[in-house]
């Protein structure tokens, strides 16, 4: 499965990066988050549920953070499994300075899906994946509203 | 041959078991003390295993055990060929890996059997997959058939020097020489995808180990009960008299129930032995998708070449066929399809070659068509575009190349699934299909029904298509006739019943020859203790081979009764009379005697019986063909479509049939509509998709769709165009009707949808046709 | 251990009192702790229609309600219909137009079929096979099924 797109976050290009190497903020922007953990720098341990139609489960796994040039890319590595399969992905970030104290993100990236959830939930992945990226740009923005305009 | 039953259409005697929710299917069969097995399957297509910990599982409360390949010790091995390849055809290649019980080392398919749990119930059993901690290396998957066959492509097996399976090369007359004489060449490659057999009752297998008799009990829903008995006394070192296996009422088969060597046949009966206790497996739909066997899945290089005027001077289909991860099963599917390409048309050179290549996808094995299917696709759309390339009318160029009723017996030259070079017995190929053009109204469709729609805006189209359908191979099968003291009869055979109407049709042929009433017979099918000897229940050949069995040893138990009514009676033989349910002396109804009396007397308690008189009226007979039959027939489909949506929807369908002679012509009918059933959803509605990585991504109802009561044609007519049988091979005249239905509709309903697009030359190169794939070859013609 | 939920529920006009847990499926409640084995499971999701009974009269999936969601409520199963012996006619009519074959999806068939002819008891060919549209059969291709619902539909109103 392939995923794009891109969003315009109201804050300066540092603020959003930083944004993305904060567990907490990644931890409450994402639907169904249990548990994040930083382990390193640069290594996350997760614990995710998801909902694919008649598929719900636990997956637990690794986020990590390469090839990082601060604050303009970074590329994701997820590996994730459980009870209903499994999950890997990369995806590469880019954060543009617009110049206004805007941001724009652009993500594209590669899932590799497997198990009861690709088997029995393919049909409504694609729109899972959209539902909960935009839900964790949400819940970004209003992270970081709540962030810049405190500084 | 009609009698007082065979020939009449008889209501069937199995019926009010299975109507009132009586008859026991496998997951109603309940053995005191039982335990339930689940299967933790891999959700990778193709890994390596590095570590398998159910430590936390076996903690759960209520899981008895869990095993992984490890724990199977030496017991661990790849299982037999259930079908060895033929070694009748020269030159042919065929590299056995067979299917392992349970994966070690290596995963080779998405479903992969990973551990086996046993649990109190069912539930706690899939509870436990929770604490399983599976640890693999992933590997890439090998998915598509000619990228697979490369030699750069990854290894399904690693001891292999490339992905092939099998390579074999069946050649009559000389295509190339032919080539270079033709007028005409067209070629192209075409697609059969992937279909499942998916019968509404899902496999089980029940396994119980008596350990004060010293003997297994095996409940299994399979269409080869000897098989299974054969393999699991192998595989535990018993007797095969210590192995006793029952076929309850089977929810539908259509091949894929025919495999044996899985991991429930193989595993459950040592796990209950060790464990001293029955252990129960019900597979679910899930599972049943991932890791029943099935079928398709080719890959066709065609090339015709062909005179001015139509007539085939040659064929050549070098055809890629997926076999899975293993191939267990040999070439059965294949060698189904290079006997049927050419069956139907006088064809004097024919090149094909099949190349058989292992993939991470589940195993292939015959699903109802069985590769007739994909032959007859093959040519009849070879046929298609060569028509168009030349000018011709579909219509013409099948009237000219098929064959007649006098050009048979035809021996074609090409071996097939039975190890025997292929004859084409008898029937009037080119008279199917002009009944078929009559019935479907063909003329009147062309020149007044289409323009008119085309007038007022709708689409319509039509296709008439021939086939055949090989029926009815050996070795053999046989059965057991017994009249019972009571008068009443039985029959018992190892043949197995998965809804075929087997106790109906079996008891009408011996009902007629012992003159009893039809339900006085009772039929026993797929019990290895009443019947140990048979191959199973495939090909279309119930009728045929047990049939003919039933015919032979009634007639000897029938000789039987009049050699014992004579001496009863003090008449000789020519005196005595059957009459229903007794015998006397002619003219003397007085002088009866009931037919369970004379039973007693074929067996007394005390005095003699001479010498050489086997006692009771009792027979067995096995019948086997030199040659398997070939059933023949053509199908018309008219059908109307949405240039919008691209929904087909079927208005007329037309099917001409020849099965040979029919024992109850309301069986024959309920067999080619499901059969009919099952072809149209191969063709609209139902593909199994795996993606790159191996992943099946329609394993359930809801993505892998089963057509259903409105997706069938609006008007469906069957002809039986076989009056009188001219097949010989058999006493009965029978030749087959299992997979004839689902084999024509493929190429009848894509020829109609490319006839209904005629303007926009839309030319369909594969099967499965969704709205969506059509729209596709909509869009593409018009962006060129 | 698993809490257990006390349900009362009745079945073919029999009531029985169990304790189960949460999560145990109606169909498997009636198969396996009632022994009511006639209801089939096909698929387990929902789409094949085999296990369908009639829930306070209305054709449901039983694979799709858990067994405490029927506490207090009125099921009927294939085995309220006909015996071997004095068939139902609709029974009557799939034997007599060889509507079955393998047998398995044929409970649910009849179970969706009996109150769709109560509510319509002439119907056309056409409302027949939306009845059964959510019914999968394997083996018949449906023909003899919507023949022998003609069948019955005639049979059953000249009855009344």
């Amino acid at each position: 499965m392939k995923v794009e797109g891109e969003h315009l976050f109201k804050a300066p290009r540092e603020v959003v990066y930083e944004m993305f190497n904060d567990p907490d903020a990644l931890g409450a922007a994402v639907p169904g988050m249990q548990k994040m953990i930083k382990l390193d720098e640069s290594h996350y341990e997760a614990v995710l549920g998801i909902r694919v139609g008649p598929v719900s489960a636990n997956f637990s796994g690794n986020l990590s953070l390469t090839d990082e040039v601060p604050p303009e890319s970074v590329t994701l590595v997820i590996e994730g499994k459980g009870g209903a399969g499994f999950v890997k992905g990369v995806g590469y970030v880019k954060f543009e300075d617009l110049g206004d104290e805007t941001t724009l993100l652009k993500y594209t990236g590669e899932a590799n899906i497997g198990g009861t959830l690709a088997s029995v939930g393919q049909r409504m992945i694609d729109s899972v994946a959209k539902s909960m990226f935009k839900t964790v740009f949400e819940k970004l923005d209003k992270i970081l509203e709540e962030r810049w305009q405190k500084n | 041959m009609t009698g007082k039953y065979f020939g009449n259409p008889i209501k069937r005697l199995e019926d009010k078991q299975l109507l009132t929710g009586n008859a026991k299917y496998i997951d109603d069969i309940e053995v005191p003390g039982q335990l339930h097995a689940a299967f933790l399957r891999s959700d990778f297509a193709h890994a390596r295993i590095l570590k398998i910990d159910v430590s936390e599982a076996l903690k759960r409360p209520g899981v008895v055990a869990v095993y992984t390949a490890e724990d199977f010790g030496d017991f661990w091995k790849p299982g037999p060929l259930q079908v060895p390849p033929p070694t009748a055809i020269p030159g042919s290649k065929f590299n056995a890996r067979t299917l392992v019980p349970i994966a070690k080392d290596k995963i080779r398919y998405s479903g992969e059997v990973l551990a086996v749990v046993i649990a109190e119930s069912r539930y706690i059993a899939e509870d436990a997959f929770d604490d399983i901690i599976v640890d693999v290396e992933s590997l890439p998957a090998v998915v598509d058939l000619e990228k697979a066959w490369e030699d750069s492509s990854v290894l399904v097996h690693d001891d292999l020097p490339s992905n092939m399976a099998a390579l074999v090369t069946q050649e009559v007359g000389n295509y190339e020489e032919a080539k270079k004489k033709a007028d005409v060449v067209v070629a192209r490659r075409m697609l059969i995808e992937h279909v499942a057999g998916a019968a509404m009752e899902n496999r089980g297998f029940l396994a119980s180990w008596d350990d004060q008799n010293q003997v297994m009990t095996i409940w299994a829903n399979t269409q080869s009960p000897l098989t299974v008995r054969g393999s699991v006394s192998r595989a535990l070192g018993l007797a095969e008299s210590q192995v006793h296996v029952i076929t309850p009422a089977i929810g539908g088969g259509f091949g894929p129930k025919v495999m044996t060597s899985l991991t429930d046949d193989v595993l459950l009966p040592w796990i209950s032995k060790q464990l001293k206790r029955p252990i129960k497996w019900v597979e679910d739909r899930r599972e049943n998708f991932l890791a029943t066997t099935s079928e398709r899945d080719q890959v066709h290089h065609c090339e015709i070449a062909l005179k001015k005027d139509g007539t085939i001077l040659g064929f050549k289909d070098v055809f890629y066929h997926n076999t899975g991860a293993y191939d267990s099963y040999g070439m059965t599917v294949p060698l189904n399809t290079q006997t049927h390409i050419i069956s139907n048309y006088r064809v004097p050179n024919f090149y094909t070659q099949i190349r058989m290549v292992f993939t991470n996808q589940m195993v292939v094995t015959p699903v109802r068509g069985a590769g007739r299917s994909e032959g007859v696709f093959a040519m009849e759309r070879m046929l298609d575009f060569a028509a168009k390339e030349m000018g011709l009318s579909p219509i013409e160029i099948r009237r000219k190349n098929l064959l007649r009723a006098d050009e048979l017996p035809l021996a074609t030259g090409i071996t097939g699934q039975d190890f025997v070079k292929n004859t084409l017995d008898s029937g009037d190929y080119l008279g199917n299909f002009e009944k078929c053009l009559q019935a479907i109204e063909y003329d009147k469709f062309i020149k007044e029904t289409q323009p008119k729609a085309q007038k007022e805006g709708k689409r319509l189209g039509i296709g008439v298509v021939a086939f055949t359908e090989g029926t009815a191979v050996g070795p053999y099968e046989g059965c057991k006739v017994t009249v019972s003291t009571s008068g009443k009869v039985t029959m018992t055979t190892g043949y197995s019943s998965q809804g075929q109407a087997h106790y109906t049709v079996f008891a009408q042929i011996i009902a007629d020859q012992l003159n009893v009433k039809v339900e006085d017979v009772k039929v026993i099918t797929g019990d290895t203790n009443h019947f140990a000897w048979g191959a199973g229940t495939f090909a279309s050949r119930g009728a045929t081979l047990v049939g003919t069995a039933a015919l032979l040893a009634s007639q000897k138990v029938r000789a039987k009764i009049f050699s014992t009514a004579s001496k009863a009676l003090g008449v000789p033989e020519d005196q005595v009379e059957l009459g229903e349910g007794s015998v006397s002396i002619k003219g003397k109804p007085d002088s009866a005697i009931p037919l369970g009396t004379l039973a007693a007397m074929a067996n007394p308690m005390r005095g003699v019986i001479e010498p050489g008189v086997e006692p009771g009226l009792e027979a067995t007979a096995y019948y086997g063909p030199p040659h398997g039959s070939t059933g023949c027939g053509a199908m018309g489909v008219i059908l109307s479509i949405d240039e919008e949506t691209c929904k087909p929807v079927l208005e007329k369908m037309v099917i001409v049939d020849d099965c040979g002679t029919m024992i109850n012509p309301l069986i024959v009918d309920g067999q080619l509509q499901g059969g009919i059933s099952m072809g149209i959803g191969n063709t609209l509605y139902e593909r199994l998709v795996y993606d790159e990585n191996g992943q099946l991504l329609t394993a359930s109802f809801m993505d892998y769709l089963m057509p259903l009561a409105t997706d069938m044609p609006k008007k469906l007519e069957i002809i039986h165009n076989h009056a009188e049988s001219s097949l010989k091979l058999n006493p009965l005249g029978i030749k087959g009707v299992g997979e004839a239905g689902a084999i024509p509709p493929g190429p009848a309903i894509v020829q109609a949808i490319e006839d209904a697009f005629a303007d926009k030359g839309v030319e369909i190169l594969e099967t499965n046709l969704s709205p969506s794939s059509i729209y596709g070859y909509l869009k593409k013609v018009e962006h060129k | 251990m698993k809490k257990l939920f006390p349900i009362t529920v009745t079945v073919n006009g029999k009531v029985y009192e169990r304790q189960v847990e949460a999560r145990l499926l109606l169909s498997d409640f009636l198969r396996h702790d009632l022994g009511l084995l006639g209801t089939h499971v096909g698929c387990e999701h929902g789409i094949c229609g085999a296990c369908t009974i009639l829930f306070d009269g209305e054709a449901v999936r039983s694979c799709l309600i858990f067994a405490v969601q029927a506490n207090g409520h009125e099921i009927r199963t294939v085995e309220s219909l006909g015996t071997p012996e004095n068939l139902h006619p609709l029974q009557q009519s799939f034997t007599d137009k060889h509507a079955l074959q393998c047998g398995f999806c044929t409970p649910g068939f009849l179970m969706t079929l009996v109150p769709f002819l109560e509510e319509n008891p002439t119907p056309t060919e056409d409302e027949i096979r939306e009845a059964i549209d959510g019914n999968i059969c394997r083996c018949t291709g449906y023909e003899k099924i919507v023949e022998a619902v003609h069948d019955a539909a005639e049979k059953m109103s000249q009855k009344k």
